[in-house]
């Protein structure tokens, strides 16, 4: 048996992985990362837009703080957030910024005076302040009331990811690249480390570490189309649910993003409509200022992609022989816009569509984009049942989005959450000693060989192609944006069917080294789960909140359904999860729940609100008009964070005299203020 | 400011050298040529020309020093030289590296890739023929003119050494000055780099006619 | 969009880990169907006719760059290649050159890229290691970030190392993703490198000194990187040093 040990184990390479394993590696920790690629490759890279931090340099970023953001985000993710988690994440993510710029990040810089920009569909000149020349520029995404997010060009993720890879690579930090863990090592208390197979060779290896952490990604391929790359398959997730200790949390909080291509389903940046494209029906027609008058195109991303269902489902989508969707239309924002701050786009619409963004609107439709669920930890990123595993970005639950993620705020949350759970994770190793039980090891690798030489020698005659297919078709038709009890049902009854078919595997190519039908058929099985957890936590939340709308349920029920699914897997036999939940304490909240801004306000109130409400009102009262923002907000809900990132953001708006309102320019329409 | 003469910089003084010996000879060769040329306007022009080149105004008899000849001979040796020294560390020279390479040209079709092997191949050729052609001119330059030069050329059967060695070199030539000229940074877009390549085959061509023109003008002056 | 043809794959098929198993190509026949890509193609040849095909994709939208291969002579992203882009309904893909081969289309492009960027330290060398993360950033001139952002488009697929005829000969030769990467970092201001450490990394016969200029790199890059104008701009800057 090869062992491998070392003390920070991290699965993943993408931008919270890596940063998690520098942050390991700056404490002298030994350090090793496992990714199914090169590093560089992961799907962090096809992050477009940008990152969110309130940084304030731009004009219309002036007045920008932790603050709002931290309210942007908790409104966003419709009061589902963790809201300790998401002021971590708001006060540490300037700071995140700030570090990528040292280690290499070209973010598009702020040019002084004027600068014409689209918005609203019409031209406006906006005055960019002389001290302001130079520092970190930021753009306009939905659901912010500040135009919040830095960017490099519209390849953001794709510079975050090679300069942190750089980075890491300059640290000398190992990643063992085409390597795929395939179970925990745990003793249903802590967590040792993985069980992984060499994808080239097929050599199965017990990688034994103090910390493991899981970064991942998402589980966007469960469904058929995605904007996911084809990696993003949910394996992270199995991996903790399959210990049937640790738990998944939110699992049915799926993000649809308002604009991928039909009919391959790339995404096109949020950032063509923060910079000023609009949506358009079959008829020509703009049709967002009617459902959402306030925010229009730059509504909530999950509010945008059921209102451009709604609309199709009222016959006004283009037809296709793909069904019908709407379109994109950039064409106003000009050429040289479009080929300096949208090149990937451009590159997109030609390569995958033939056409001229420029001259011709891009086909859209809504398309599945982003997990909010996830590995389920508290807020120093560890799961809260194994002892030694720590999750971090899209593959965790650390609940910082909750049921719906704004643009903008998952790039920021690897790196920011990476930056934070990075030195909880090196506290851990520095903590605890390395604990080698090899028979326990033994004993999952035995596992794990056992479940490949079945399906390799095994008499078994289901395609792993198929079930895979079949599961992606559940989870499309009956899984998707508008959801109800009827079909949520059916697709649980539907996916357990699969789940046992997929015991019956059986593989053409029998090779036990690089086969890509063995691995397709050691993931199919593990997908399953995961969309079972989806599927039956879709079923049994009966309200609609966020990214989760329930045509049966359309309200948000906040008295009753305030609180976190939690999934787990305890009979690895059994065909569904054991649901369980997590309540969220309005009396702790500094934003308690309220009304988010969009369509009519029906939610059906928790009976703290109004308490905490009045309580708050007294807090701040009692602190008088002397405490500035900081005391007050510590005074409402303090929270923790490691002492090195602890201090205040220093901005801009510090030193500079406030412009006057004039100079300001339209105010930015942002999520409505309670 | 120094001339830094590092050993440790030797690859760019190489690199360098290559380039600059090479437009040196390319001037050389088309200036060359031009005067050659000359016997397209009658055997009067020719020896005018292969006078002066002798430096026939300087000395008193009005006939020159052919050694002169010799010197640039020598001197165009030495320049080719220099040219290839340098220039052979840059081609194939291990089997190992030939089968590399035309694994890579069967696998990849790219254009100037093969105009490269065009370079090379015409640079292994003249490697052949230039010493020819230096050692005549060089030992003999007093036989230059219409008379001497024809009857090297046809009745001493020097055309079989002349034609292909004029065209190789004005392929050599062009696609060199072409490829330096990109190697230096000469084309700001991919525009000009076609341009470059046009006017690059454009050039091949012309001085290959004039080249054939002059070698068929010596025809008449051989009997 | 072509509809009702039926396309010919031929496709290059190794598996260097069988024993027996002997360099060939294998030819298929799919039925092409509207905005079919190779991606796609491929994944329908693995599901339906040979699941032991070998290749590679990730993100499948032309941003991660692994799926670089050979199609028909020329090496690009094989996820963003249209099958409708062939008239003739004849498609040979062939895995990169000059990677170590893992199996049929699937090369090795990850660990040649981080042996280069350990090799030539392709990384930011920031003039001062203390920054303060907590106060405002220094100003950079925006023109050099748009700049800096042109040559970070990079996606290390492969391609220009693979068009490069003087990288196949030479093993050592850091070819065009190398000296791209280090003209960006030699560009940024915020880089403490002089001219003379990055002569010590390219300055010579592996670096821009060896380049013929033969621009296989350039005609290929699926990101339409200016190879030609940067490492031209690198060999200027380095032959500076000389005097």
């Amino acid at each position: 048996m090869k062992l491998i040990y070392t003390d920070s184990l991290v699965v993943g390479a993408g931008l919270a992985g890596l940063r998690v394993a520098i942050a390991s590696k700056e404490r002298g920790l030994d350090t090793v990362v496992l990714s199914l690629i090169p590093a560089k490759r992961s799907h962090s890279a096809a992050a477009q837009g940008g990152m969110q931090a309130s940084l304030g340099n731009a004009v219309k970023g002036m007045g920008d703080d932790e603050d709002v953001h931290f309210q942007d985000t908790v409104k966003g993710s419709d009061w589902g957030c963790d809201q300790d988690v998401a002021r971590m994440f708001a006060h540490c993510a300037p700071k995140a910024v700030r570090e990528l710029t040292n280690w290499g990040v070209p973010w598009s810089r702020v040019t002084k005076g004027p600068r014409d920009v689209i918005v609203n569909a019409e031209k406006v000149t906006l005055h960019e302040a002389e001290e302001a020349h130079g520092l970190i520029n930021a753009r306009d995404f939905g659901g912010t009331k500040k135009w919040r997010t830095c960017y490099t060009a519209d390849g953001t993720g794709h510079s975050l990811l090679y300069a942190m890879d750089n980075k890491a690579i300059s640290m000398d930090i190992p990643v063992h690249e085409r390597v795929e863990a395939l179970a925990l090592i745990h003793d249903g208390q802590r967590c040792h480390g993985v069980i992984a197979r060499c994808l080239i060779t097929g050599e199965l290896r017990a990688y034994v570490a103090k910390s493991t952490t899981i970064a991942t990604g998402g589980y966007g391929r469960i469904y058929e189309v995605s904007t996911n790359a084809i990696i993003c398959e949910g394996i992270g997730q199995a991996l903790a649910l399959e210990t049937g200790v640790a738990t998944l949390g939110n699992m049915e909080a799926v993000q649809f993003h308002p604009t991928a291509i039909v009919p391959v389903g790339i995404l096109t940046t949020e950032g063509c409509r923060g910079d000023g494209g609009l949506l358009r029906d079959k008829d020509g027609y703009r049709f967002m200022p009617d459902y959402e008058p306030e925010k229009k195109e730059l509504a909530s991303r999950d509010v945008v992609s059921r209102r451009m269902t709604e609309h199709m489902r009222k016959g006004k989508g283009v037809d296709s022989p793909y069904g019908p969707h709407l379109w994109l239309d950039i064409t106003l924002l000009g050429r040289k816009h479009i080929e300096t701050n949208l090149r990937e786009v451009q590159e997109i619409c030609e390569n995958f569509l033939g056409i001229d963004p420029a001259k011709d609107w891009i086909p859209v439709r809504p398309t599945q984009h982003y997990s909010m669920g996830g590995i389920r930890t508290n807020a120093t990123g560890e799961s809260p049942q194994l002892k030694g595993l720590f999750s971090v970005g899209e593959a965790a639950c650390w609940d910082m989005h909750g049921f719906n993620r704004l643009g903008g705020n998952s790039l920021a949350e690897t790196v920011v959450g990476g930056m934070i759970i990075g030195k909880y994770v090196a506290d851990f190793c520095q903590n605890n000693s390395l604990e080698i039980d090899t028979k326990l090891a033994e004993q999952f690798m035995h596992k794990v060989q056992a479940e490949i030489d079945e399906l390799v020698e095994g008499d078994g005659t289901e395609s792993a192609f198929a079930i895979k297919r079949e599961m992606q078709q559940i989870m499309m038709d009956y899984v998707g944006i508008f959801r109800n009890g009827p079909e949520l049902d059916k697709a649980v009854a539907e996916l357990k069917v699969l789940l046992t078919r997929s015991g019956q595997l059986g593989l053409k190519c029998k090779k036990r080294h690089a086969n890509p039908e063995l691995v397709e058929a050691l993931r199919v099985k593990r997908m399953l789960k995961v969309a079972l957890t989806v599927a039956s936590g879709a079923a049994a939340r009966t309200e609609s909140r966020g990214a989760h709308a329930r045509e049966d349920y359309p309200q948000r029920n906040d008295r009753d359904w305030l609180k976190r699914t939690l999934a787990s897997w305890p009979d690895a036999n059994a065909l569904e999860p054991t649901l369980s939940y997590e309540d969220l304490d309005v009396m702790k909240m500094e934003l308690p729940p309220g009304y988010r801004g969009y369509g009519i306000n029906n939610a059906i109130v928790h009976p703290d609100t109004e308490k905490r409400e009045q309580q708050i009102a007294e807090i701040l009262k009692e602190l008088g008009d002397d405490a500035d923002r900081y005391q007050k907000q510590w005074a409402l809900m303090p929270f923790e964070l490691p002492e090195s990132l602890r201090p205040k953001n220093e901005r801009l708006s510090d030193t500079l005299v406030r412009p006057t309102s004039t100079d300001l320019g339209e105010e930015s329409t942002g999520e409505q203020a309670l | 400011m120094t001339v830094n003469f590092s050993v440790k910089k030797w690859s760019g003084w190489l690199d360098l050298s290559q380039s600059v010996s090479g437009v040196m000879l390319a001037v050389f060769l088309w200036t060359h040529l031009v005067l050659v040329s000359s016997i397209l306007l009658g055997a009067d022009a020719m020896s005018w020309v292969a006078r002066t080149m002798e430096l026939s105004f300087l000395s008193a008899d009005g006939h020159g020093y052919p050694w002169v000849v010799t010197l640039i001979a020598i001197a165009i040796a030495v320049l080719a030289s220099i040219h290839v020294l340098v220039a052979l560390q840059k081609l194939p020279m291990s089997l190992a590296q030939q089968k590399a390479l035309r694994l890579q040209m069967q696998t990849i079709n790219h254009g100037d890739t093969r105009l490269w092997r065009w370079q090379a191949i015409t640079g292994v050729i003249i490697l052949l023929l230039l010493p020819v052609h230096l050692w005549l001119i060089g030992s003999a330059p007093e036989t230059i003119g219409p008379y001497g030069s024809a009857d090297r050329i046809w009745n001493q059967g020097v055309w079989l050494v002349y034609l292909p060695l004029l065209f190789t070199v004005e392929l050599h030539a062009a696609i060199g000055i072409y490829r330096v000229a990109l190697k230096w940074g000469a084309a700001r877009d991919l525009n000009t780099r076609e341009r470059m390549k046009k006017i690059k085959t454009v050039v091949s061509v012309i001085f290959i006619l004039i080249g054939v023109a002059s070698l068929l003008a010596f025809l008449p002056y051989a009997n | 969009m072509t509809q009702g043809r039926t396309l010919t794959f031929n496709i290059f098929r190794y598996d260097p880990q069988e024993a027996n198993d002997k360099p060939k190509m294998v030819q298929y026949q799919i039925a092409e169907t509207p905005g079919m890509t190779v991606f796609i193609a491929l994944n329908k040849l693995r599901e339906e006719q040979d699941t032991s095909l070998q290749f590679d994709f990730v993100c499948r939208a032309g941003i991660c760059g692994s799926c670089a291969m050979v199609i028909n002579g020329f090496p690009t992203l094989a996820c963003r290649t249209l099958t409708a882009k062939y008239p003739k309904g004849e498609i040979t893909l062939m895995p990169l050159p000059g990677f170590e081969l893992i199996g049929d289309l699937s090369v090795n492009t990850g660990k040649f890229m981080r042996e280069l960027a350990e090799r030539l330290q392709l990384w930011l060398h920031p003039k001062s290691d203390d920054i303060d993360v907590h106060r405002l950033e220094d100003p950079m001139d925006p023109e050099e970030a748009a700049r800096l952002y042109e040559l970070e488009r990079c996606v290390e697929c492969g391609v220009c190392v693979s068009a490069c005829a003087t990288k196949q000969m030479r093993d050592t030769f850091v070819g065009a993703v190398g000296m791209m990467k280090i003209a960006r970092f030699e560009m940024d201001s915020r880089d403490g490198r002089t001219a003379e450490d990055f002569y010590h990394v390219i300055g010579n016969q592996d670096g821009v000194f060896g380049c013929m200029t033969l621009l296989g790199c350039q005609d290929n890059c699926p990101k339409d990187l200016p190879h030609m104008q940067q490492i031209a701009y690198l060999r200027r800057k380095m032959a500076m040093t000389l005097v």
